[in-house]
């Protein structure tokens, strides 16, 4: 537990430094936030589609929950002074951390709501309820009635409680929301990155991951062993739609506007394209697909220029997975670990 | 409380028309050893199924360790002190040996509140079950921070769990083979560690759905003394399902015999085995095969 608290710090430490170190190159601050993000979605992502072996293909509609719900809480906390006195990066680091807490909480809660009827049944539900889960948050994003003050003063409301509802009422509709305050340094976006390593790992080294793994393996035997299976996949998905949120809300605060398609079924895809190409079940493996995914169109812009980043993205990907289930179906890691690189060699058989 | 640790009472299952277990009673006491034996398609896995929860019995009644356990989930019949085994192995096949007991051993971890408690209220009315769940899933949550935490309790048990497996694949004979991953073991260990991993749950009463299934004579005879001895040693009653007579002879006390879902005797070895109905069931398979 000192441990745990010591390593945290000191991972927090080095991430607050690097941001200030790098602070004078926007570029790179962008890329590493945007790599980050995307490590983020692509451990949380395996722990369900990985690691528990269900499908879900809808983590990007739990990012975009994190993402408004995010912007939402900073943009009311922004209105007040939350620590009178203090430097402005510190009450805009402490604003951002509710906001990423507010963000990963709702995403955790729709993902128990979500999960708790469609886990209980066998087969793939999850899967078309995820998908339908995304495109539900979508289209209700873009229609949200926006309520015009006057009349939110007829409901009474007043003083922060009109704030908020006007904000909830506000989310920008199809155009986007934008005037997000910029408040996600890299070292943030990599502090949690550490976060969900760290956490996956400590859970698959206790017996909810071995339940975990347990269920993916044979769920019919793992009921029999007394494992409480519907309970530990709504747990596992609850907790992975949790990091999805705080990725969604640390990405909306380093864009200048967020777009509910920013967060539809492409996205959702992309994640999945992710862990798939890294190794189901490989956590190192998600980390390195989604760092080398994220830089791929990146790279080749800069190699061959002339296109945009975003055009290429999908083509690439539906591309990279066709080549991936041909040659490498098992991803580029299978299961295996890279922390577990020497340590399988030196047991006896 | 009856010292009944199982009881099946007149329970019957069926798949649409076909009526795959009819009327089938059975009482498992601590330190029995009886057998299930039948032709192919006897129902004799139905029967597993239906005492474990796999299926919900269409009429009569499974109690286990004195509760009602009609239509409750696998696990919780699991906790209430049953376990088995599969006839077509189930392991996790990716999860080396001892991983595969430790799955299992998971149930004995320290719980939040008293095991006396949780088990009074999963034995006791809808709305105390209900309470049981709640309380469980608090137990869960604070296991889950525990783990990502790391305190020192969490070492500690994770330390018991991995010597408690470490045990029981000792007594399994599976020792040297504890870090292989189970899709890698040899038929016989794989059945061996099938039972290693029952144990690991901690039962009074085991069921096994032929575990000497596709092994040859000399590992038959040495897995049925094993069971002897775990019978003794873990002081279960054993359920075991065989389709080798004379082992089955040579090893139980009691015997239950199906055939078409249907009981058609009950009794020590010499009884069943001078009963006409037996022996015409028997001889009618092997006229067919
Ligand atoms: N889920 C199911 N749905 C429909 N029929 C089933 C189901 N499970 C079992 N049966 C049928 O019930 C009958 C009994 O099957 P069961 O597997 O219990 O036999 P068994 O005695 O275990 O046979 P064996 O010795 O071959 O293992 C068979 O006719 C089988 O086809
Ligand atoms: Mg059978």
């Amino acid at each position: 537990m000192l441990r745990t608290t010591s390593t945290l710090v000191v991972a927090g430490a080095a991430c607050a430094l690097a941001s200030w170190l790098f602070a004078s190159s926007q570029f790179f601050a962008l890329q590493a936030s945007l790599v980050g993000v995307a490590v983020i979605l692509a451990v949380s992502l395996n722990l369900i589609n990985g690691i528990t072996g269900q499908f879900s293909i809808g983590h990007g509609g739990f990012m975009g929950v994190g993402a408004y719900v995010g912007v939402v809480t900073s943009s009311l906390l922004t209105q007040f002074q939350l620590l009178p006195g203090a430097p402005q990066v510190v009450s805009d680091q402490l604003v951002l951390l509710i906001a990423l807490a507010t963000g990963g909480l709702a995403a955790g809660t729709m993902g128990f709501l979500v999960g708790l009827p469609s886990l209980r049944l066998k087969g793939d539900y999850l899967a078309i309820v995820t998908l339908g889960f995304g495109e539900i948050i979508r289209v209700a994003i873009q229609n949200t009635k926006e309520i015009a003050s006057d009349e939110l003063k007829l409901v009474q409301a007043q003083g922060i409680g009109a704030e908020l509802a006007y904000r909830v009422t506000h989310l920008g509709r199809a155009t986007g929301l934008s005037q997000i305050p910029q408040l996600t340094s890299f070292g943030m976006v990599w502090f949690w990155v550490f976060v969900v390593v760290m956490v996956t790992r400590r859970i698959l080294g206790s017996p909810h991951g071995r339940a975990l793994l347990a269920i993916r393996e044979d769920e019919v035997a793992a009921e029999a062993m007394g494992v409480d299976t519907t309970g530990y996949k709504v747990r596992a998905f609850a907790v992975a739609s949790f990091f999805a949120g705080v990725a969604g809300a640390l990405f909306a605060h380093f864009q200048a506007i967020i777009t509910p398609a920013q967060f539809d079924f492409v996205k959702s895809t992309e994640i999945v394209v992710f862990i798939v190409a890294g190794g189901l079940g490989s956590t190192s493996g998600a980390v390195v697909s989604a760092m080398a995914l994220t830089l791929l169109p990146e790279v080749m812009r800069s190699l061959f220029g002339g296109f945009n980043v975003e055009q290429i993205r999908k083509p690439l990907f539906g591309l990279l997975l066709v080549v991936i289930m041909l040659t490498r179906p098992q991803g580029l890691f299978g299961t295996h670990e890279l922390w577990d690189l020497g340590k399988r060699k030196k047991r006896p058989a | 409380m009856s010292d009944a640790q199982l009881e099946v009472k007149q329970a019957t299952m069926r798949f649409g028309g076909l009526k795959a277990l009819s009327e089938f009673s059975l009482t498992v006491k601590r330190g029995d050893l009886l057998g299930l034996i039948g032709p192919n398609g006897a129902g004799k896995t139905t029967a597993f199924n239906v005492l474990t929860g796999v299926y919900a019995p269409t009429t009569g009644d499974v109690l286990v360790s004195g509760t009602r356990v009609n239509g409750r989930r696998p696990h919780e019949i699991n906790r209430l002190g049953l376990a088995r085994t599969f006839q077509n192995i189930r392991l996790f096949k990716e999860l080396t040996a001892l991983d595969n007991v430790k799955v299992a051993v998971l149930a004995n971890t320290r719980p939040l509140f008293s095991r006396e408690l949780m088990g009074r209220l999963r034995r006791g009315t809808g709305a105390q079950r209900a309470g049981a769940k709640v309380l469980g899933a608090l137990d869960n949550y604070r296991d889950w921070w525990r783990a990502i935490l790391g305190t020192g309790g969490f070492h500690q048990e994770e330390a018991d769990v991995t010597a408690r497996a470490g045990q029981l694949l000792e007594v399994m004979g599976l020792s040297a083979r504890a870090d292989e991953l189970a899709k890698n073991l040899p038929y016989g260990d794989q059945r061996r560690l099938e039972i290693a991993r029952a144990l690991g749950t901690n039962p009074q009463v085991l069921l096994l759905d032929e575990p000497a299934a596709g092994m040859n004579t000399r590992e038959k005879a040495d897995l049925m003394v094993l069971i002897r001895a775990l019978r003794d040693k873990f002081s279960l009653g054993i359920l075991l399902i065989e389709h080798d007579m004379k082992l089955v002879m040579g090893i139980c006390e009691r015997i239950t015999v199906l055939d078409h879902g249907e009981t058609i005797a009950v009794g020590t070895p010499a009884e069943v085995r001078a009963n006409p109905k037996v022996i015409e069931a028997y001889l009618g398979e092997a006229a067919h095969a």
